[in-house]
């Protein structure tokens, strides 16, 4: 983009006058304005207005077109411009800066402190890194599409979906979207970093998203509860001595008991078997699944492929 | 800026410039700019004035130039995760101004809330606690890739968050060098009543330093395996046409590359070197003697 300074100049003139306008204004009305600063020679006038526009609209700034008959009228509403009033105080702004600097987001840790910079500038020192966790590229747009309760169409593991994004949750690492499939008809969570830059968001207002809604709702704890199936008690026994931070893996409801050898047995209510399989292998050879038969054989018959033919 | 200039006439330049991070020729040039800015058919001093008086800067603003702009998508995202983050590292606290600034943004944006969850392993609070006094302890510690454990005694940095982890950098005095602890895998901690003094606050290591010395594995894993790249880092990773991936990685522990190996399943196989090409097939005999022998 052009940035010197007469530009600049010249976009936050039209920027003000857009949104100094009730009924909007005709192409034909800015560029002829002279203190607006557009060049005399109508073409080359037009030309340098449709850039100035699209760049405003690359800024996000939500420059709006009504068109009435044969002509358009250009404004930029001050309510969707302006921040409404956050009025936050100098303890809330200090918070919010060791937020940004504390929690690392890749290429998002910029926009966080633009963000303040915007609210009222960078209060106090900021804090020491705690957390590392990068947005990812769908993140942006799957937040504005939510925001303004519009539909977004996407390619998700070879299929096209159409979802109504009702919220966004970052578990373990990752960022999810949860909403609600409309292809399936049903609640479902995509992985944001899944989610490729085809992403299209349809028309605002589509959907309404219930008050008690919670994206982490929809995100199961432990990767064997993942799936729609009927839940299946599994009896696993882990060695004794490697048995330490059990609970917090398998969650506080999980029975465990100890066996006279050391050994712990702990059973947990399994959904699916390959997220079973990924825990106990997790283990090697220090955990055996014990119960019921089709839990053992969906382990046995996957180390027996890895083992090969010859055992 | 012009918000916060609106509302704070009177401050020096200085002042200004450090808030918004920029230099004071930047900030010149910048008051130069708001100076031109008018909207017709009115002359900008109708908008906006401003008076320097040595360092001072008086500004006046037309209301509309002082409220604040409305976020970008980005920008909304970046400050709510940012602190819906920060509140859910435990220990924060769940009333104070980071959360009410957090409700009032969530209103102004109109979104639901962005929840974050990070796993809190059972001795992550006693190692936060350990690094912020300045106590060694004495920790059991499980090495997931040489399958041991072991005891030793460490002076604790300040635990963080990457790759899905916690972590402490921590002084060890078993080997006398600075390690990087997984907080999940300590199994025990037991106070020693001797004292460190606590590291000054910076930026923690690398999480992941893969030694010159350690292996390089290549994989051919199939497209079910994409965890794999997608969790650890990578040296190469390269997409085949069946949709898999050609992944290098550097392995320094056998048990760490048997693991993964198995949650990969039949269809990934070690391409090289040719000594790891059996380390999973051999892996999954082991474990598959132990289920005949039950």
């Amino acid at each position: 983009m052009d940035d010197t300074p007469d530009r600049r100049e010249r976009l936050l003139n039209l920027l003000a006058a857009l949104l100094e306008t009730k009924r909007g204004l005709t192409r034909d009305e800015i560029v002829t304005n002279v203190s607006l600063g557009y060049p005399p020679v109508p073409e080359s006038a037009r030309k340098a207005f449709e850039r100035d526009k699209a760049s405003l609209r690359a800024m996000e700034v939500p420059v709006r077109e009504d068109v009435q008959g044969n002509e358009s009228r250009y404004r930029v509403d001050p309510k969707e411009y302006y921040l409404p009033d956050l009025d936050l105080s100098d303890g809330e702004l200090e918070a919010l800066h060791v937020a940004v600097t504390a929690i690392g987001l890749g290429t998002g840790s910029g926009e966080g402190a633009g963000a303040l910079m915007k609210l009222g500038g960078l209060e106090g020192t900021g804090g020491m890194p705690v957390a590392e966790l990068p947005l990812v590229d769908s993140l942006a747009p799957l937040f504005d599409a939510s925001r303004h309760r519009a539909v977004v169409e996407f390619q998700y593991r070879g299929r096209g979906r159409r979802v109504e994004p009702w919220g966004l949750t970052s578990k373990f690492g990752r960022w999810y979207v949860v909403g609600r499939d409309l292809g399936a008809g049903e609640m479902r969570v995509f992985r944001a970093d899944r989610i490729g830059d085809d992403l299209v968001a349809t028309e605002p207002g589509a959907f309404t998203v219930p008050v008690d809604f919670r994206a982490d709702a929809y995100l199961a704890d432990q990767p064997w509860e993942y799936g729609s199936g009927r839940a299946v008690p599994v009896r696993i026994r882990i060695d004794a001595g490697h048995e330490a931070d059990l609970a917090s893996q398998v969650g506080p409801d999980a029975p465990i008991e100890r066996a006279d050898d050391g050994s712990v047995i702990v059973q947990l209510s399994v959904v699916n078997y390959h997220g079973l399989r990924s825990f106990v292998l997790g283990y090697l050879d220090h955990a055996e699944v014990l119960s019921p038969p089709e839990a053992r054989t969906a382990v046995t018959d996957w180390l027996q492929a890895i083992a090969g033919a010859e055992s | 800026m012009v918000p916060w200039l609106a509302s704070h006439s009177g401050s020096t330049k200085t002042e200004i410039a450090a808030r918004f991070g920029i230099t004071l020729e930047q900030l010149e040039r910048d008051l130069g700019l708001i100076m031109m800015v008018g909207v017709p058919p009115y002359s900008p001093g109708d908008y906006i004035n401003i008076d320097y008086e040595g360092d001072f800067v008086d500004v006046w603003f037309a209301p509309y130039f002082t409220r604040p702009l409305r976020l970008t998508a980005a920008e909304g995202l970046a400050l709510l995760a940012a602190g819906r983050a920060l509140l859910a590292v435990p220990g924060s606290d769940e009333n104070g101004p980071l959360a009410t600034a957090l409700d009032k943004l969530e209103a102004a944006l109109g979104v639901s809330e962005v929840v974050v969850d990070f796993a809190a392993p059972e001795h992550l609070r006693d190692v936060q606690r350990a690094a912020a006094d300045g106590e060694r302890i004495e920790i059991d510690y499980w090495s997931a890739g040489r399958d041991a454990l072991t005891t030793r005694r460490i002076d604790p940095g300040p635990p963080f968050f990457a790759l899905g982890e916690w972590y402490t950098d921590a002084h060890d005095h078993h080997s006398g060098e600075s390690r990087m602890f997984r907080v999940d895998r300590i199994r025990a901690v037991r106070a020693t009543a001797e004292r460190f003094e606590p590291a000054p606050a910076g930026a923690p290591g690398a999480v992941y330093n893969p030694r010159p010395d350690d292996r390089r594995v290549t994989l051919d894993l199939p497209a079910s395996a994409s965890w794999i790249a997608e969790s650890f880092p990578a040296e190469s990773v390269e997409e085949r046409p069946d949709g898999g991936q050609r992944v290098t990685l550097a392995v320094s522990e056998n048990a760490w590359l048997e693991r993964l190996l198995l949650r990969a399943g039949p269809e990934a196989r070690v391409v090289a070197p040719d000594e790891s090409v059996e380390i999973g097939p051999a892996a999954a005999r082991r474990l598959l003697a132990r289920y005949r022998s039950a």
